[in-house]
């Protein structure tokens, strides 16, 4: 396992008031603290050359477990190790194993063109000449970096600094790398075109990626597995194929009917909506036919309209959220 | 006018909120003032004249105006912020004197550093030193007259100033060189009679002395009467002047706004 | 030579981006060094009357002040990023520095430079220092530029441990800043008149609290010789370098174990 996480908790500690210098004094003198978990005792582990997706709304624990796994945190309990290393010891040589990209903070001198930054990377890296090149000639083919590399970075597109950051992240060759949010704000194109190059990058080059996101599409794109958090807990941790299966034979069945009924019966399907005469049901292919749940309804009752929808996988991440998730045992 | 009184109303309590800002201006008054009078007192130390009333007149001077330049102190970006951020655009469509809006705000700042600043920084100061009473009640009276003509020289010279955010990005330079300026030729530091002839005579074509110098002298009674109306008069003069270029810039500014489209 | 070929490349780049707004740099450090000239103006005005003033010529003041303009040059050449901390780690941009395989306040150090100030205090620096060492006759010999240079470099050090202390706070995500201004800056004013002028208890709070006493007073005596030194004890003259270096390893004491703090409670503000 490359990447081991057991038990992972992670409080913060919030003063509790910030205002005013004299508050201040006092409360450094005497600490009051309010404590808030981000991390809740999660574990999981990731193996060499994976590609992971951590998923959750605002505020579920996803940056500040990425934080912890690249050495900016230090987690209040539980253990960390990655590569065979704890991030916190020798955090010198962690840090040249792995790149991190915060979507939201960019790493490019802001004034200065991107290839600036990537000068000063060269250095810090100590990265020899002729991989520097042949790294650089990667990006610009793959990323199309050489359209911007020589415009100051506050003139860039969300997108081209997005890309400019990403390969400045992957310039000194990391065995792993943790993205934060690398796609927020981007606009479709965008977006898509940072996917592919992730997953060409973790297909061609082996290197293990983890990276959290709101956006699911992000996920279905991408990554092989993917891992729900919520409030600090991991709620569900598998393959991206086994949830989309499920969500492949989920479907949503949406009824119009022409009059009143107190009770409605279908076998095979439940009611999980109802808004008049307008009701929600829900069911799987695998247990009932299609053709064979309407000729039931049609037959039954009197219907004016209806319609089967798809579930997709954002939907039942959604359930996953609320708690409910049925579905989610048989999946696991 | 309700509008405005409300503004200054909001501004007055806005400062209250920033306690350290607070503390930090009054401890700069304080070792201001205490860094100037510990140069004179070495100086007349050093000609063994302590006791007599020269001192006693420089002390008074010197404590006098650097309270007041505390107090005359404005915030000097809230033009260049509004410019940089875009606001300038929808607050000149209020239905508001903008100009008015900006002096409400800064007055209400100024009832609050009089308050808070100038009061104490008098009182501790008068328990320390010899602060001389004014010259006369009449001449009192004049003082005061004399400080608002004098505060609105001087907003009216920063306005000026202020509006150069619309043709520079970065009003900084501009604003320290003033500040510089005012700072020597005001007599904010050091009275004119301290000042070579030619300095002086070079002070008297701008509107500087007209700021804190002509005050203070009235205060001191170092104004004879047959002077003390056209001192007035040159203060009143400034305002107009400076006025004037600010409010031709100020329409050349919002002219170029429109032009541009913010 | 790594430590140092990295810091020549952070300063290629800083320069790169000051150079890249020129126009508007040579005004701001004009107007720096207008402002802080000022002072200068003053005192001349102030004292163009007087010869003396409690022993002290004009020059010899003014050879004082040389000092503090110096040091903050060297100071803010060194550690803008020390200064401007707050922001750093407001910005998010100190959590950056922590996934580099490069020394955290080496980073902080080499990251950030505000040639404006230090052009600005420098230059008037150099033209007073110029002006009043050749009014006062003083003999540059070999020891006494190495022991000026040592002066500087323990006078900027000196200052950089104010400034430290005060980011320090920020680890614990307390701001600080205005009452760091408040005691630096006003300390420094006290600063640029002899120590002499003032009462015993402001004397005490530059040597003691906010040592800005051993920044220009007490190595300038090596060089002036005033009579009055005989009222302190003669060591201070040559403490500068002692007072640096202790006082800017306990803070990098302090700092360090900011640092872990900071690691183990995280930027609270996200």
């Amino acid at each position: 396992m490359l990447i081991q996480v057991e038990q992972l908790v992670k409080d913060y500690q919030l003063n509790k008031n910030q205002k005013g210098f004299f508050h201040a004094i006092k409360n450094l003198l005497m600490p009051e603290y309010q404590k808030k978990r981000a991390v809740n005792g999660i574990s999981f582990s990731i193996s060499e050359g994976e590609m992971v997706g951590f998923i959750g709304p605002n505020g579920a624990g996803k940056s500040t477990t990425v934080k912890i796994l690249s050495g900016v945190l230090k987690p209040t309990s539980g253990k960390v190790i990655v590569n065979g290393m704890d991030p916190f010891r020798n955090r010198k040589k962690y840090v040249s194993q792995i790149g991190v990209v915060f979507g939201q903070r960019t790493q490019l001198w802001w004034d200065l063109p991107a290839e600036d930054t990537f000068d000063l990377l060269k250095t810090i890296y100590k990265i020899p000449d002729a991989t520097f090149k042949k790294n650089m000639d990667m990006f610009s083919e793959m990323l199309d970096l050489h359209e911007f590399l020589h415009q100051p970075v506050r003139q860039l597109s969300l997108g081209q600094r997005m890309r400019a950051d990403i390969a400045a992240a992957m310039i000194h060759e990391p065995a792993i790398l943790f993205f934060d949010e690398p796609t927020i704000g981007l606009d479709i194109v965008a977006k898509e075109r940072i996917r592919e190059f992730i997953r060409s990058m973790n297909q061609e080059k082996g290197i293990t990626m983890l990276f959290t996101t709101h956006d699911m599409q992000d996920i279905e794109k991408t990554c092989e597995r993917m891992i729900v958090i919520d409030r600090g807990d991991i709620v569900c941790d598998s393959k991206v194929d086994e949830i989309r299966q499920f969500s492949d034979s989920e479907r949503k069945l949406t009824v119009k009917f022409g009059r009143q009924y107190d009770r409605i019966e279908l076998p095979g399907a439940q009611m999980i909506k109802e808004a008049g005469n307008t009701k929600t049901f829900q069911f799987r292919t695998n247990e009932v036919k299609i053709p064979e749940l309407i000729a039931e309804l049609m037959s039954r009752y009197e219907v004016l309209d209806l319609t089967v929808q798809e579930t997709d996988i954002e939907s039942i991440i959604k359930q996953i959220y609320e708690g409910g998730a049925p579905a989610y045992e048989s999946v696991s | 006018m309700r509008a405005y009184l409300k503004i200054a109303q909001k501004s007055f309590r806005n400062n209250l909120v920033f306690r350290a800002e607070y503390f930090a201006a009054l401890l700069n008054t304080i070792v201001t003032i205490l860094v100037n009078l510990a140069i004179w007192r070495a100086i007349y130390e050093e000609e063994g004249g302590l006791d007599n009333l020269q001192f006693s007149l420089i002390v008074t001077y010197v404590i006098l105006a650097l309270a007041l330049f505390q107090i005359f102190t404005m915030d000097e970006y809230v033009i260049e912020k509004k410019i940089k951020s875009g606001l300038i655009t929808s607050d000149l469509l209020k239905p508001l004197s903008f100009r008015l809006h900006l002096f409400s705000f800064h007055f209400g700042a100024l009832l609050y550093r009089i308050v808070l600043l100038l009061i104490p920084t008098l009182l501790l100061y008068s328990l320390v030193y010899r602060v001389l009473p004014p010259f006369s009640i009449e001449m009192f009276l004049c003082f005061l007259l004399s400080v608002i003509l004098g505060y609105f020289v001087m907003y009216s010279l920063n306005f000026i100033v202020w509006l150069s955010a619309f043709w520079f990005y970065k009003t900084f330079s501009l604003v320290t060189i003033k500040d510089t300026a005012v700072l020597v030729l005001s007599g904010a530091v050091i009275p004119l009679w301290f000042m070579p002839q030619q300095l002086v005579h070079f002070i008297k074509l701008t509107p500087f002395d007209t700021i804190f110098f002509i005050p203070i002298s009235i205060y001191l009674g170092q104004i004879p009467m047959d002077q003390l109306l056209f001192s007035l008069l040159r203060q009143v003069i400034w305002i107009t002047v400076l006025g004037l270029i600010g409010h031709v810039l100020w329409k050349l500014a919002t002219r170029r706004l429109i032009v541009q489209g913010g | 030579m790594y430590p140092l070929r990295l810091f020549l490349k952070y300063f290629q780049l800083t320069l790169k981006v000051t150079l890249q707004y020129k126009f508007d740099r040579v005004l701001i450090a004009a107007a720096v060094m207008i402002r802080e000239m000022a002072g200068v103006i003053i005192l001349i005005l102030m004292l163009n009357r007087f010869v003396m003033i409690k022993g002290w010529q004009i020059d010899e003041i003014l050879f004082l002040y040389s000092f503090l303009f110096l040091s903050y040059s060297l100071f803010v050449f060194f550690f803008t990023g020390i200064r401007d901390f707050e922001d750093l780690v407001y910005s998010g941009e100190f959590d950056r520095f922590l996934v580099r395989p490069v020394g955290i306040l080496f980073q902080v150090i080499a990251s950030k430079v505000d040639y404006t100030a230090a052009l600005g205090h420098g230059v008037l620096g150099i033209i007073l220092l110029q002006k009043t060492a050749s009014q006062l006759g003083i003999e540059w010999t070999a020891s006494g530029i190495l022991f000026y240079i040592l002066m500087l470099l323990g006078g900027a050090l000196i200052q950089a441990s104010i400034f430290m202390i005060a980011s320090t706070f920020c680890f614990w995500t307390v701001r600080t800043t205005n009452l760091r201004n408040m005691l630096f800056f006003n300390s420094r004013k006290i600063a640029a008149y002899p120590l002499s002028f003032y009462p015993g208890l402001i004397q005490k709070f530059l040597i003691y609290v906010i040592p800005f006493g051993f920044v220009n007073y007490f190595p300038a005596q090596y060089f002036l010789k005033k009579p009055e030194m005989n009222e302190f004890w003669s060591g201070f003259m040559f403490l500068n370098p002692v007072v640096a270096a202790v006082l800017f390893a306990l803070v990098c004491l302090v700092w360090n174990y900011g640092l872990k703090h900071y690691s183990s409670t995280g930027n609270a503000l996200y």
